[in-house]
């Protein structure tokens, strides 16, 4: 059956409007700090002042009255003091080293927020300070020095450290894994030359408009409610169930309505939900933390700093020979899931280009600072940084122009990728690259770049970035989380209606619309027939996280699927089709009255051809990959050096495109916010503590800051996960950066290898070279 | 502590309210006069979130004490939009060009759409941007946002 066929109500491929946007243009969707929970107490946290310590002791001044305030420490901890993560190795509040400033170490309750940080301003600490690691730089050296052992050997897979398998040699190592395809060292051998440069991020923050906020609300059975912003209600009863001793199903998880997440509501939820928690069980009350900006920025994880070095192999013709990259993730003072952050990281280093020996070693070192974490693209926007800009070095070297290099050298139907994956359906290479080339007249403009001019107002330039985003989880994940949903058929106000029951969440990807688009058109019946609460763990099964560019492609799938069968139920018991809405009632209504409510459930599989070895870190990295080609029109001003992003063109396949309208609107967010990646967000380490604490000094782009946009899309299906969607959500962040670096050189002369770039920093190279001109 | 009593008239309504003077004007909204609708992005002015209009000009609520808003000022939130044809129009267009995506920036947004309309109601591009500078959005790249005004536009009263 082709897709076409499938598409019964024509809902899929439909530009809908968003089910949820007429409470959010009424101002009557409600977020966390909006939830009205009657004697609600506030929480507030007591952090370490110190990046590495060993905790003495905290206590309360027993001078300060906290008669109407609950104190919780580690002692207080009902089960082990962890939250779960990857590697049972973080403490939810600090009892013995602490790892970084701001670290949690108590939190205090009350019925008021003042009362809390009165009572917090009196709470104790006595700590032991030790030498502590602060920045990636110091990583870098380490790294160079030789003193980041990793047991990772030339060309030798091995097994994972940190949490898969043995431990790392070197203590400032969280964890690393290598690719190996084929042999390096013989792929330099047969080079013309060899091309080496190095590529430098450092951190991202989120910047979800809605501040991070949660309330824990003891419940009658003894258990605990906890309701407000996140990406994951699962993920949240998973990590600290143990440390609350409860059985899991006590640790209920309802999302509110989410006000922007981008990763950064994935896992540290997790962490709110038990500083809300904890004194909830001590006070018997609901405790409700919201943060301020301040604490939101200061105390939340942030996009992992990066440093990655390539050394390329290339022949005159401009044939890659060897590709070889060290990829080095700054995970902060715990593992969290820095460990898989890095697999994306790497399995995207080397990416997009035929060659047929690869190597790339992938490290997530330890530093004393706050936990790296998820942001939208999770380690790829990081790999396709180094690649992308190292690529138009290449095409340099080989005196080839950066358009050509790519069409001459991307991945297409039946090639390998450095996994060893063999690239055969749903392959949006080259259609992508020679789509956005075509539609910016690449060559054209390429021809007329500035290069560095004298005596020019403004330099102009055009740069390119080609990538693939593997949708969905990495390697092995989407057969382990075992991906649930459930569809409910049942009465509202007399009224027969489908209920979908999933944990994937609304954050402002426009999941509750397409995946009521998709159950819509699998049923053959009209948007309005369907329903789809915010997810509640009491409710739902598990569909897993909101996370990897997954929910369209295979929660979406796995509802749509389960559509088609409770479609086939109805019309199997009728005895006849359902042909539109009023069919559906009756039908539905009849099934309804004679047998009850029905429930459908459906599992997400994969196809028996995708094989992944996790050990090896060979084989299918990803159910499918989405492909993308950002192309960026830069003016630099001569005088002040500020760099105007003038124009993004970009091309897409993220499969079957659902709905073109939010589509759009999702690639245009991610664009804006890779913009501000690429030259504005700036916010980096000063004594352990990050040095942006605010929106005035950490700068997002605004609606003047935004470059003229057009963004196409070419349709190459998943074939099999009907109706054929990819994933999208991450891809728009992967790379317009480095299609910006590398307009930039094309304007100026000048490579950037740092982000963001910033005139200051362009000013410093700009200043280099002119004195090396005058020698 | 001392109150000081104010009447507004708040989304066409007359409201009395006893508040400390320096109590946030942001506050006294969403807590005493339970008007939900306004955020808090970042408590200092920067992010737009808690735009409302003060006598028809868009000004954001977590800067101003309760204290200096004088008797008889109109407040305008976003619940009162639908109270007015540009305000349901306004909602019309940004649910149909897919403008609020997780919404929170909206309430804002919105209302910055709906002073600069009822100022100017046939904004270029750049009056549409310049408009909107003062309310960050994270997840549209704010390309919605001005294609909305610009339908809006097309349509508002009295430009028909």
């Amino acid at each position: 059956m082709t897709v076409a066929e499938n598409s019964r109500k024509g809902l899929v491929g439909r530009g809908v409007s968003r089910v949820d946007a007429s409470d959010k243009v009424r101002g009557l969707a409600r977020y966390a700090d909006d939830l009205d929970v009657p004697g609600c107490w506030h929480g507030v946290i007591v952090r370490s002042p110190v990046s590495r310590g060993t905790l003495r002791s905290v206590k309360l001044d027993p001078a300060c009255d906290a008669s109407k305030a609950v104190v919780v420490t580690a002692q207080d901890i009902p089960g082990p003091n962890i939250v779960v993560m990857h590697d049972r190795a973080m403490p939810l509040l600090a009892f013995d080293e602490i790892r970084y400033i701001g670290e949690p170490l108590a939190v205090v309750a009350a019925p008021t927020r003042r009362q809390a940080i009165e009572v917090a301003e009196h709470v104790r600490i006595e700590i032991d300070e030790l030498p502590a690691i602060l920045t990636t730089a110091e990583l870098v050296r380490k790294f160079k020095a030789g003193e980041l052992k990793t047991g990772v050997e030339q060309n030798a897979p091995r097994g994972v450290g940190g949490f898969a398998g043995g431990a790392p040699e070197s203590p400032d190592v969280l964890c690393s894994q290598s690719i190996v395809k084929g042999d390096v060292e013989k792929g330099f051998a047969e080079a013309d030359q060899i091309v080496e440069a190095e590529y430098t991020a450092g951190h991202q923050e989120q910047l979800y408009i809605e501040p991070q906020g949660l309330v824990a609300i003891p419940q009658k059975d003894g258990g605990i409610l906890i309701e407000g912003s996140m990406q994951c209600p699962y993920y949240i009863q998973h990590e600290l169930h143990e440390a609350l001793n409860l059985p899991a199903g006590k640790l209920r998880v309802r999302q509110a309505a989410v006000g922007g997440a981008f990763g950064g509501k994935e896992e540290f939820p997790s962490m709110l939900a038990g500083y809300c928690a904890l004194p909830a069980m001590k006070a018997k009350k609901p405790v409700k933390i919201v943060y301020d900006r301040h604490q939101d920025i200061l105390y939340t994880t942030k996009r992992h700093p990066v440093w990655v070095r390539h050394k390329t192999g290339v022949k005159k013709d401009g044939t890659i020979t060897a590709l070889k990259v060290d990829f080095l993730l700054d995970g902060g003072a715990y593992l969290t899931l820095s460990d898989v952050v890095m697999y994306r990281g790497i399995l995207h280093a080397a990416m997009g280009y035929r060659c047929d020996h690869v190597f790339v070693n992938g490290i997530v070192g330890r530093t004393n600072t706050f936990p790296s974490g998820a942001f939208r693209g999770f380690g790829a926007p990081q790999a396709i940084w180094g690649v992308e800009s190292h690529v138009d070095a290449l095409a340099r070297a080989c005196g080839m122009t950066p358009h050509e290099f790519r069409l001459k050298n991307c991945l297409r139907v039946g090639d390998t990728t450095p996994t060893g994956m063999v690239l055969r359906d749903s392959v949006g290479s080259p259609a992508v690259l020679e789509e956005a080339l075509k539609t910016s007249r690449f060559a054209d403009k390429f021809a007329k770049c500035s290069r560095g001019r004298k005596g020019a107002r403004k330099w102009y330039g055009i740069g390119l970035s080609f990538f693939a985003h593997g949708s969905g989880f990495t390697g092995d994940g989407e057969s382990k989380i075992g991906t649930k949903v459930a569809l409910d058929l049942g009465f509202e106000n007399a009224s027969p209606v489908v209920f979908i029951r999933v944990s994937s969440t609304e954050m402002g990807q426009g999941a509750l619309t397409v995946l009521s688009q998709m159950a819509a058109d699998g049923l053959g019946v009209d948007l309005d027939r369907v329903r789809y609460p915010l997810p509640d763990t009491g409710l739902v099964p598990n569909s897993g996280p909101t996370v990897a560019s997954r929910t369209t492609m295979v929660v979406g799938s796995t509802v749509y699927s389960a559509a088609c069968k409770l479609r086939q139920r109805l019309e199997e018991s009728a005895g006849r089709p359902i042909a539109g809405s009023k069919s559906f009632e009756q039908i539905a209504s009849k099934y309804l009255a004679e047998h009850g409510p029905l429930r459908v459930v459906e599992a997400f599989k994969l196809p028996d051809t995708v094989r992944w070895d996790q050990a090896t870190f060979r084989g299918d990295a990803y159910p499918a990959f989405a492909w993308g080609c950002n192309v960026a029109e830069v003016e630099v001003d001569t005088r002040t050096l500020e760099i105007k992003v003038k124009k993004v063109t970009a091309c897409f396949d993220v499969g079957r495109v659902i709905n073109p309208v939010l589509v759009k609107g999702q690639v245009e967010g991610g664009l804006t916010q890779a913009l501000g990646y690429a030259v504005m967000e700036k916010i980096g380490i000063k004594g352990g503590r990050f040095d942006a604490n605010r929106m005035q000094t950490y700068v997002i782009p605004t609606a003047l800051d935004v470059p003229e946009y057009d963004i196409t899309f070419v349709e190459y299906p998943y074939e099999f996960a009907a109706p054929g969607a990819k994933g999208v959500g991450e891809m728009p962040m992967d790379g317009l950066a480095p299609a910006i670096a590398n307009a930039i050189e094309a304007a100026t002369g000048i490579r950037m290898t740092d982000l963001p770039i910033t005139p200051e920093k362009l000013f410093k190279e700009v200043t280099t070279k002119c004195a090396k001109d005058a020698k | 502590m001392k109150t000081i009593t104010r009447i507004w008239k708040v989304n066409g309504e007359e409201k009395t309210v006893k508040v400390p003077p320096m109590r946030r004007l942001l506050d006294v909204l969403r807590e005493d006069l339970g008007l939900k609708g306004a955020k808090e992005g970042c408590g200092e002015g920067e992010c737009g979130t808690c735009t409302v209009l003060i006598n028809g000009a868009p000004m954001v609520s977590c800067l101003i004490p309760a204290g200096q808003v004088r008797d008889g000022t109109e407040i305008m939130t976003v619940e009162g939009l639908e109270k007015t044809e540009g305000g349901r129009l306004l909602q019309e267009v940004y649910a149909d060009k897919g403008s609020a995506q997780c919404g929170f920036c909206i309430p804002g947004m919105i209302l910055s759409s709906y002073a600069l309309l009822s100022r100017n109601p046939n904004p270029d591009e750049a009056a549409i941007r310049e408009a909107h500078a003062g309310n960050l959005c994270r997840c549209t790249g704010y390309q919605k946002i001005v294609e909305a005004v610009q339908a809006a536009a097309r349509k508002w009263p009295g430009n028909k």
